[in-house]
């Protein structure tokens, strides 16, 4: 009799563990104050939110692909650049999604099926006052001009976004960049602009070095992830300058892993993630721009929205003057043009 | 004729001792198979098949010829001169409408890497060709995008008409194949890999020569000094050696970087100006120094194995024969500590020429070695067929190594310990 309590008992507990709300996915995004202000604004805020696991990783499809050829998979929910979007959905390694919920009130149009809709965000220049006692820059041409503005340049280790400045830094309007990248002509224009700043240049590839190469002065000016130099200025209370001319607008997305073992939950996930409050919510922790118009509109009514009851919407990349000066990045030339470029780009940095 | 005399040798119950001993033995040697079994099993599965896929990988082409083998079919014959005729169009047509799922999405991936821009055409083309209804599809192939009337899209098709390619190995040393199959060099701007192959080689050898010149005498010391000073000799050399390399390169960072540690004691003795700070950092001396300083325990420990079995008496008996200190060392001791001397050098060497994290990190622009394409390759663009012939280059590079080391220092002469 005592046995049989005992193995009902024990069936108790073991099933109360099984149905807990508990949902048991790996996120992954790129890891610092962007992926905190993931983790305030959908992860916590999910009614599961408690069983997800977060990684990070520093972008491409390698993981994923392997991953996906291995049957293995492990990771279920990604955070991905527009390109990669592109690619990784043709190549089938992604999940197509419902996009029902928002596909009307995106400010662009999705670029892959297998998208829900995140942030816009932008690789801008950016200085530390302090280093500049007389003229500060203010132009992506001053980036380019080491004799008015001596000093090294933080640039990171990949084309995307580099080609674009150099040729607004060589007098092109941001709305034609993409008509003048489209000639063999025009990439050796940028080139030969970015030849003007070489021997003066140091590399990132993590979103944090260019804040660490400002503070400890190894560089005069960076480019940057707008985010990570937002909330270094909002919460840290640092003390940067943006350049906002020519920064180079870029969009980000969540896919579903395509054979990912929760995959039900994972989809449940994205949908909640990429909810207008959700993504307005993320904009209290970080001044990137939400993909959702409605999102906006929260914001707008609920201004000071910043988690120290600052403003948010002049710091984001999206404000209608900004935009005026960005370029919109085009993953679908990247898609096409990518390899090839940072191919010429790595034997520019090599030589 | 007595029979136990020249007859088999037999036990008790009748069986000759030979084959009684032979079924001892058999069960002994399943018994030592069964125990090496998950080894085996384990080098087979982390080991060989890699190595084996990797290999394969950098030859196959097999998944565009499945795409696309009527269009290749037709293709062959073409002159490849001018535009190709209506029947590539047509084969190109049907085969690009009636792929089934993902398979065109990663054809196209595998065109983009020789001709830039086929992603895009064959993924706005599929959509298309729906509302096509019936040829002749060339013109109207080439009224829907111009780039259907482009030579070179098609001329970059004619690499791939076979399912075992040596496209990515040329492409690994700066090659490729043209149109007609013949091997050429890969236009100006993207020849990156002989560059990076040198680079490599070169950084690997300095490496290597600045951990043995560091390394031995620290080694000699270790061996020779009484136990309880040469113990914490030893403490300080596995210290680093058991500190994570993350951690290590970090620490050299802090104290490389321009208004780092060394710099700022260098400015404070007043040796250079505060305007003048050294850039040791985000370049070649960087990843030397940082390098050089996680490899040494890799050079100090085979060194220090061999020397301590160096008897003290061959340099006594040789300076008591009239030898100066100098002859002595160089007729004696170093000799018997050349299979220390390269069985650190060659394992420093390996290690260095598929380094990855380090130069990354402290080596800026200069810093970009074979191991950066690799993980590039497998990680960014996609491009395994590349990163694997990269990768088996580099496999056979030092299967090479070891054959010339072999041949001159000879394998038995290798001593770990």
């Amino acid at each position: 009799m005592f046995k049989l309590i005992k193995v009902a008992f024990l069936g108790l507990i073991s099933l109360a563990f099984v149905s807990s709300a508990f949902a048991d996915i790996t996120f992954v995004s790129w890891g610092g104050a962007y992926t905190m202000s993931q983790q305030k604004a959908y992860i916590d805020t999910w009614s599961k939110g408690s069983g997800v696991t977060v990684e990070n990783y520093n972008g491409g499809l390698g993981e994923i692909k392997a991953q996906v050829e291995a049957g293995n998979v492990t990771w279920d929910v990604v955070d991905v650049l527009p390109d990669q979007a592109i690619t990784g959905c043709d190549e089938g390694l992604f999940e197509k999604l419902d996009q029902s919920a928002f596909i009307d009130d995106l400010v662009v149009p999705p670029v892959s099926e297998c998208i829900v809709p995140q942030i816009f965000w932008s690789y801008v220049a950016f200085y530390d006052p302090a280093a500049f006692p007389g003229k500060k820059p203010k132009k992506m041409k001053d980036f380019f001009d080491v004799k008015k503005f001596p000093g090294k340049r933080g640039i990171h280790t990949w084309a995307n976004a580099l080609i674009e400045m150099a040729l607004v830094a060589d007098g092109v309007k941001p709305g034609k960049v993409y008509d003048v990248m489209s000639t063999p002509e025009g990439i050796d224009r940028a080139f030969a602009k970015l030849d003007t700043i070489k021997d003066h240049v140091i590399f990132w590839s993590a979103g944090s070095k260019p804040l660490e190469f400002i503070a400890s002065g190894e560089a005069v000016m960076s480019l940057a992830y707008n985010g990570r130099v937002g909330a270094a200025i909002l919460s840290e209370g640092k003390n940067f300058e943006y350049i906002w001319d020519g920064q180079v607008l870029e969009q980000e997305y969540l896919v579903v892993i395509k054979g990912s073992k929760n995959v039900e939950e994972a989809k449940e996930f994205v949908a909640h993630a990429s909810t207008a409050q959700a993504l307005a919510d993320q904009a209290k922790w970080i001044p990137y721009g939400p993909m959702r118009k409605s999102s906006i509109d929260i914001i707008k009514k609920g201004e000071p929205w910043f988690n120290t009851g600052v403003d948010i919407l002049p710091h984001m990349p999206t404000t209608s003057k900004r935009l005026k000066k960005s370029v919109i990045a085009d993953p679908f030339w990247w898609a096409d043009n990518g390899a090839e470029v940072n191919e010429r780009f790595s034997a520019w940095k090599g030589g | 004729m007595n029979q136990t005399a020249t007859g088999p040798i037999l036990t008790t119950d009748g069986t000759p001792l030979k084959i009684s001993l032979q079924k001892a033995e058999r069960k002994n040697k399943i018994k030592a198979v069964v125990l090496v079994l998950p080894l085996i099993l384990f080098l087979l599965i982390t080991f060989i098949i890699p190595i084996v896929d990797m290999l394969m990988r950098s030859v196959d082409d097999r998944h565009i010829n499945t795409v696309f083998p009527k269009t290749f079919e037709v293709y062959k014959n073409w002159d490849r001169q001018d535009l190709p005729p209506e029947k590539i169009y047509e084969a190109m047509f049907f085969e690009v409408l009636e792929s089934k799922g993902f398979n065109i999405g990663k054809a196209s991936t595998r065109m983009n890497y020789s001709k830039s821009g086929w992603k895009s055409l064959l993924k706005k083309s599929k959509r298309k060709f729906k509302t096509i209804e019936e040829g002749p599809y060339k013109e109207q192939m080439i009224a829907f995008d111009k780039r259907w009337a482009d030579p070179t899209y098609w001329q970059a098709l004619g690499e791939m008409v076979d399912p075992v390619t040596m496209g990515y190995y040329l492409n690994s040393v700066d090659l490729r194949y043209d149109m007609n199959k013949d091997i050429i060099q890969q236009p100006e701007n993207r020849r990156i890999y002989n560059k990076t192959w040198f680079k490599t080689f070169k950084v690997a050898f300095l490496v290597t020569l600045f951990c043995l010149i560091m390394g031995y005498p620290i080694a000699y010391l270790l061996s020779t000094l009484p136990l309880k000073y040469s113990n914490l000799l030893m403490i300080c050399v596995l210290l680093p050696f058991w500190t994570s390399l993350l951690v290590r390169t970090a620490a050299w960072m802090i104290i490389l970087q321009q208004k780092g540690v060394f710099n700022d004691i260098m400015v404070w003795l007043g040796l250079i100006s505060n305007e003048n700070r050294w850039q040791l950092m985000y370049n070649e001396t960087g990843t030397l120094i940082t390098m050089t300083q996680i490899l040494l325990p890799f050079m100090v420990l085979p060194l220090y194995s061999v020397m301590k079995t160096i008897p003290p008496t061959y340099m006594r008996a040789a300076l008591n024969l009239g030898a100066t200190p100098m002859h002595a060392f160089y007729k004696v001791y170093l000799p018997n500590s050349v299979p220390g001397i390269s069985a650190g050098a060659l394992l420093v060497f390996i290690i260095s020429i598929g380094y990855f994290i380090t130069p990354e990190l402290v080596g800026g622009k200069d810093g970009q070695l074979i191991g950066h394409w690799i993980a590039y390759h497998l990680k960014t663009t996609l491009n395994w067929g590349l990163s694997a012939a990269l990768g088996s280059v580099l496999l056979a590079t030092m299967l090479a190594l070891y054959w010339v080391y072999n041949k001159l220092v000879g394998i038995e002469n290798l001593r770990l310990g």
